[in-house]
């Protein structure tokens, strides 16, 4: 593994990075875009990074990826997970905000695990979902597209669909740390999350009988203070002992 | 888009229940404000706060003006607040929205009808010249609670001010430079400051100094503007679902305590900023054959 290399957007990917196992397609991850695909044998994958970050490489799963660095904009890209919020819905879709203050995106009725017109569930403005980034579109205006199935199988793999109770907590985009919590909270009954890549993160502690609201709280508190003090982890140990005695959730 | 994007059905009820077992989402007590964080720029009257995530900019500035007409006596005072893009991305540059009319509005009947900066004191020569005190209100980062954080950080910007020195010689009017007067601090009547209060649940939950979140799920609010001797100088209740009255008497009480805690404290970072000024102001700047930029720490 060479040196970490740090892209900034429209910079290209050297070839040296790329990963040369050839029997798998090459799979790219959020912030990359490919500009040409080898036509002959001699030619190569040119790649550009649309967002600044840490380019990492997987020769395994011959995967290229960008680690992006906290922000608070979250551009949809494909395959991401995100938490959704229904705002209307119309005849065919429900209309979702994923971000506030952008461009609503579209999610099928029947995109839903076993979803027929009989069955489809019927979310209320305001109601969230736990959906995946089906196609961005091309060009401006586009509409992003979400599913909550994956179209290869009909099921809602990782736990899509709507997500009913909880708590949102909004931190950076990019964002994906949670250690510790679960092994302190086990005796509580654990807790249900999920993680959107629009910066939100949901939490349900249903089975926590009466203290389900503090230890909600108490994930969200671990969350949004490991977020904005860029905490290592040593320091989000030590975080989640102070907020769960601060909280009275443990001895 | 002018409106903040709506809270979903599942935070909205999680809000309320967590209240309903007197837990916040910050982990703070209902009369707990968030961390406080007040500091001051390199001119006179440039105020940065940061009330939790909510972060303000005032900017005071004074200029010599005709006085108005049919008060001949009073100076000007006028406070302006505009929302900027920067704030929200639900703010637009420019067009105003019910927030800003209605913030403006508690500012205006707070800090300048009950006459926390005397006015009468800015006359230089009746009728003809007087000063115009303005603050400017910025607000860089919004996570609720905006009236209190611009009320705070006014009062401390007005505290803080220095306007050059003027004085009437055979009828005209001399304003000093810096340089050549110290300045001179405007007179402050006493110290208003507002506490807002949000309504849960019937308004059997009262809390203060919500978040945005917290605000969008609340049902009503009331706000109290309170000086740090117990006047009560403003007490308003524009929407939302009836207040119990017996709430509104107790959380008065409440309110005094906060208003005497934070007028203490930013009356301890103002004594702490104008020591520092005067450490390393005017023995440099006096001195005589020192032209060059005052070096500043």
């Amino acid at each position: 593994m060479s040196a970490p290399l740090v892209l900034l957007p429209s910079d290209e990917v050297p070839q040296d990075h790329l990963p040369t196992n050839n029997s798998n397609p090459l799979r790219l991850g959020p912030g990359l875009r490919i500009l040409s695909q080898p036509s002959s044998k001699g030619s190569n994958h040119v790649l550009t990074a649309t967002q600044a970050g840490l380019l990492t490489t997987d020769a395994k799963r011959n995967t290229v990826s960008l680690l992006s660095f906290p922000n608070r904009r979250y551009i949809p890209t494909v395959n991401d997970f995100v938490i959704a919020q229904i705002h209307h819905s119309s005849v065919d879709f429900f209309h979702c905000m994923v971000t506030p203050h952008t461009a609503h995106a579209l999610l099928g009725q029947l995109s839903f695990e076993g979803a027929s017109k009989k069955t489809r569930p019927m979310l209320k403005q305001g109601e969230l979902v736990y959906a995946r980034v089906q196609s961005v579109g091309v060009g401006a205006g586009a509409e992003v597209e979400l599913t909550c199935v994956n179209p290869a199988t009909g099921k809602a793999d990782g736990g899509l669909g709507p997500l009913t109770g909880g708590m949102v907590f909004d931190v950076s985009t990019g964002l994906v740390v949670l250690s510790e919590l679960g092994k302190k909270l086990e005796s509580l009954g654990g807790f249900e999350i999920a993680v959107g890549r629009n910066g939100k993160v949901w939490v349900d502690c249903s089975n926590a009988a009466e203290s389900a609201v503090k230890v909600t709280i108490a994930i969200g508190r671990c969350l949004q203070e490991t977020d904005q003090q860029n905490l290592h982890t040593h320091d989000q140990k030590k975080l989640v002992m102070k907020i769960l005695r601060d909280m009275k959730l443990v001895s | 888009m002018s409106k903040e994007a709506q809270l979903s059905i599942a935070e909205r009820d999680f809000i309320l229940e967590a209240l309903r077992e007197n837990v916040r989402l910050d982990g703070r007590q209902p009369d707990d404000y968030r961390p406080l964080d007040l500091s001051f720029g390199e001119e006179y009257g440039h105020v940065k706060l940061q009330l939790g995530k909510t972060n303000i900019i005032v900017r005071i500035s004074a200029e010599v003006t005709k006085p108005r007409e049919d008060r001949p006596f009073d100076g000007l005072f006028n406070i302006n607040l505009e929302l900027s893009a920067m704030g929200s991305p639900a703010w637009e540059n420019g067009r105003t929205n019910d927030i800003e009319a209605y913030a403006t509005n508690i500012l205006d009947r707070i800090i300048r009808h009950s006459n926390a900066l005397d006015t009468e004191s800015l006359c230089i020569l009746k009728g003809v010249s007087c000063w115009s005190i303005r603050a400017d209100v910025h607000i860089i980062d919004y996570d609720g609670n905006i009236t209190d954080a611009a009320c705070i950080a006014i009062m401390a910007g007005l505290q803080h001010f220095r306007r050059p020195d003027a004085v009437v010689k055979d009828g005209r009017v001399i304003v000093y430079g810096v340089e050549q007067r110290v300045p001179v601090a405007l007179n402050i009547t006493h110290k208003p400051l507002s506490v807002t209060f949000h309504t849960f649940n019937d308004s059997k939950h009262v809390i203060v100094d919500a978040t945005l979140k917290e605000e969008q799920a609340a049902e009503g609010d009331i706000v109290i503007g309170i000086n740090s001797v117990g006047d009560v100088c403003y007490l308003s209740k524009y929407a939302g679902s009836p207040a119990d009255a017996m709430a509104i008497v107790n959380k008065t009480n409440v309110a005094w305590e906060k208003v005497k805690e934070i007028n203490v404290a930013v009356e301890k970072v103002l004594q702490a900023d104008l020591a520092k000024r005067a450490k390393i102001g005017m023995a440099d700047e006096s001195r005589a054959e020192n032209d060059r930029l005052v070096q500043t720490e």
